[in-house]
C-alpha cells in the first residue's frame, strides 16, 4: 500500500502506510521538518497519526502551501494551500532576526545549512579550520566528525538539514583516566588561547569561536580512544575498530576546503551511523547500544546533571531583577548573628538574597551552576558599587569545588555560608561536594545555613524531598557539628515542610 | 482485567525471582552497578590528579597574589 496523507489539521497529520518511509514537511516549498512515518507516529485505527513537532507548534497560525514529500524518491504526497489557527498571514518559520529556521536532527528549531548561502557558511568553515589548528597545536589530531564528516564524505558539502559542526579526535592514550586528563590539558591550552569552553563530559566540550561579524558559534569537540580493539567516541560510538582505520589521518573535502579525516572515513561513518550511512536521513536517531551508553556514562558523564534544566529555567529571566526582599533564611541568618561581614551564597540563582546581603553591607560571593542567572543583579550591584562577586561553581566537578574551596580557604577569617534550596536541588554527589566545599570555606570559623524541602505541598520542578536526618548524617560524616535543626511550614503554604539545618566545623 | 494481568505478572516475577535464574539476574544487576562504580573512579581520579598537579605547588606558596592568580587561571580553564 503506497503511503498517502489522509488529513491535515492544527494538531497533526493522519497518514496511511504499511511501510517505513522518511517524509519531509515543506512550508511554501521549504523543508521545515522530517520524520520517519512508522517510527515517529502512533496507530490510529488502521492509519497512522503524527502530531506536529513541538518546536513547530508556535508557528502554526496562518496560511502556507503545505507539502509532504517522500525524502528519498521525491514523490509528492500532499501539496495544498493550508490554513492553521485563525491567522490570515503567511506562516514564516523564522527567528527573531527573520532568518529561516528548520527542525534539525535533534528536534530543535535551528538555522539549518540548506537555508544558508556560501557567504554564511564560509565563517563556519573558517571556525572549523581555526579550532582544528588550535587542537593540532595542542598535539591533538582532530577531524570533522558525525554530521560534518558525513556531509564531507557523502556530498562534499554540509548536510542541508544539519545546523552545527562537530569535531572529533581519537586519543593516543588507551585508558579512560589518561584520556580525561588529556582532555583537561587540552581545555587549558584552548582557554589560554582565549577560547571560551563549555565542558559536556570528561572528554567532550564546546569551543566558542567569535566570527567576523561578532556572532559566537559553538563547535563541539568529541574525544575518543581505542581500547582492547574497540573505538569509543563520545557521545555515540562503541564498536570494534582498528587504529590503522584512523591513523595516519587522510583528508576529506568540505565546501571546497581540504580538511583532515580518519584514514578510512567510511568505516568511521559506519561506526557512527551504521551501514546505512550512505542513504540520506534527515530524521536520523542514534540507536546507541545500552552497553556503549553504560560505558560512556560510567567513564565520562555525570558532571552536568540538571544543567540544561537550570539553563532553561533562567534563559528568559536573566535580565529581570528578582524579588529583592530577603528570604526567610537570610532574615534568620541576620537574626542569629547580625549582618555577617562575609557571606558566601551557594546556589545563589538569580541573586535576590546575595544582593540584599550586599546592600546590608556584607561582602558577598555568590556561586551558581549558571552564573549568568543573576545578570540583572550583577548589573545592579555594579551600578551601586556593592561588594558582590558572582562566580561559577559546579558541585558535580570536584575540580570546581576544590578550586573554589581552596580559594576561600586561602582568604583567612570567618564567614557565613548560605545554601537555600541547593541541597534538595542537586544529586547526592553534589550534596557531598557542597558539604566538603562548606568545610573548606569555613576553615577559619563561621556557620553553614541551609534550607531544603522536606515534604508536603506541590512538587516543584528541579526540587526533591530531603530528610533532615539525611542532611544531619551527611554533614556529620563530613566532620560538621550540627548547631541547629528545625522544620517549619513554608510561609503561606501550610503543609509544605521546609527543613533548616545550621552546622559548623571545629577550627 | 488489566489489574488481573498486572497481578499475574507480579506473581510470575516473584516466582522467577526465587529460582536460580532470578538469583543470576540479581547478581548480574549487582555486578553491573559495581562495574559502573568502578568506571566512575576514572573521572574523579583524573580530577584529583589535575587539581594536585595544577594547584598544589602554587597553593603552597605564601605569596597570596600568586595563589589567587593560580586559582583564577585554573577556574577559568574549567
Amino acid at each position: 500500500m503506497p503511503v498517502s496523507v489522509l488529513s491535515v489539521d492544527d494538531a497533526g497529520l493522519t497518514l496511511s502506510s504499511a511501510d517505513e518511509v522518511i517524509l519531509d514537511v515543506l512550508f511554501d516549498g521549504r523543508r521545515i521538518w522530517s520524520f520517519w512515518l512508522l517510527r515517529d507516529s502512533r496507530p490510529k485505527g488502521s492509519n497512522r497519526r503524527i502530531a506536529w513537532a513541538a518546536s513547530l507548534e508556535k508557528f502554526l497560525d496562518g496560511q502556507t502551501r503545505l507539502g509532504v514529500v517522500e525524502h528519498l524518491s521525491g514523490r509528492v504526497l500532499y501539496d495544498e494551500e493550508t490554513r492553521f489557527g485563525s491567522g490570515n498571514g503567511r506562516i514564516a518559520v523564522v527567528n527573531d532576526e527573520g532568518k529561516p529556521l528548520g527542525i534539525d536532527k535533534s528536534g530543535r528549531m535551528a538555522q539549518t545549512f540548506d537555508t544558508r548561502s556560501e557567504e554564511h557558511v564560509a565563517p563556519l568553515l573558517d571556525s572549523i579550520e581555526e579550532v582544528l589548528a588550535a587542537l593540532a597545536e595542542a598535539g591533538i589530531e582532530a577531524f570533522p566528525a558525525y554530521g560534518t564528516l558525513l556531509g564531507a564524505v557523502r556530498e562534499q558539502h554540509l548536510i542541508g538539514h544539519d545546523s552545527d559542526a562537530d569535531l572529533g579526535y581519537v586519543s593516543r592514550h588507551g585508558h579512560p583516566y589518561d584520556v580525561i586528563r588529556e582532555s583537561f590539558r587540552l581545555q587549558r591550552r584552548l582557554a589560554e588561547g582565549g577560547y571560551r569552553i563549555t565542558r559536556y563530559s570528561g572528554i567532550a566540550f564546546k569551543v566558542d569561536v567569535v566570527e567576523g561579524d561578532g556572532s559566537v558559534r559553538g563547535l563541539d569537540v568529541f574525544g575518543g580512544f581505542l581500547s582492547h580493539g574497540s573505538l569509543y567516541l563520545m557521545g555515540e560510538v562503541g564498536t570494534p575498530f582498528r587504529r590503522e582505520w584512523i591513523f595516519p589521518l587522510g583528508t576529506c573535502t568540505l565546501e571546497g576546503r581540504t580538511l583532515p579525516a580518519p584514514a578510512e572515513p567510511d568505516r568511521m561513518l559506519e561506526a557512527m551511523y551504521g551501514p546505512g550511512w550512505k542513504v540520506p536521513d534527515p530524521a536520523f536517531h542514534f540507536e546507541t547500544s545500552r552497553q556503549t551508553v553504560r560505558r560512556l556514562n560510567g567513564w565520562f558523564r555525570g558532571t552536568r546533571v540538571f544543567r540544561d534544566d537550570w539553563e532553561r529555567r533562567y534563559s528568559s529571566r536573566r535580565d529581570r531583577l528578582p524579588d529583592l526582599a530577603p528570604s526567610g533564611l537570610a532574615e534568620y541568618v541576620v537574626a542569629q548573628e547580625g549582618v555577617p561581614g562575609r557571606i558566601v551564597d551557594v546556589g545563589a540563582g538569580r541573586g535576590g538574597d546575595a544582593v540584599w546581603f550586599a546592600q546590608q553591607g556584607a561582602s558577598v560571593t555568590a556561586y551558581d551552576y549558571v552564573p549568568t542567572a543573576s545578570r540583572a543583579v550583577q548589573r545592579r550591584a555594579e551600578a551601586r558599587g556593592l561588594d558582590l562577586a558572582v562566580r561559577r561553581l559546579n558541585l558535580l566537578e570536584w575540580r570546581s569545588a576544590f578550586a573554589e574551596g581552596a580559594r576561600l580557604a586561602h582568604q583567612p577569617g570567618p564567614r557565613t555560608v548560605v545554601a537555600r534550596h541547593l541541597a534538595d536541588a542537586t544529586t547526592r554527589f553534589g550534596r557531598n561536594s557542597l558539604w566538603r566545599f562548606a568545610s573548606m570555606a569555613l576553615r577559619d570559623g563561621g556557620r553553614l545555613y541551609t534550607e531544603y524541602w522536606v515534604e508536603g505541598g506541590e512538587e516543584r520542578a528541579l526540587l526533591r524531598r530531603l530528610r533532615p536526618s539525611a542532611v544531619r548524617a551527611e554533614l556529620i560524616g563530613h566532620g560538621a557539628d550540627i548547631v541547629h535543626e528545625e522544620t517549619f511550614d513554608a510561609p503561606g503554604e501550610p503543609g509544605r515542610r521546609i527543613g533548616r539545618t545550621v552546622a559548623q566545623w571545629r577550627t | 482485567m488489566a489489574d488481573v494481568r498486572a497481578r499475574l505478572k507480579g506473581a510470575a516475577r516473584r516466582a522467577v525471582s526465587r529460582t536460580p535464574v532470578g538469583e543470576l539476574v540479581r547478581r548480574v544487576e549487582a555486578l553491573e552497578s559495581e562495574i559502573e562504580e568502578l568506571r566512575q573512579q576514572n573521572l574523579r581520579l583524573a580530577e584529583i590528579a589535575d587539581v594536585v598537579q595544577e594547584l598544589l605547588v602554587p597553593l603552597s606558596s605564601r605569596d597570596q597574589a600568586r595563589v589567587d592568580a593560580a586559582i583564577e587561571k585554573f577556574s577559568r580553564s574549567l
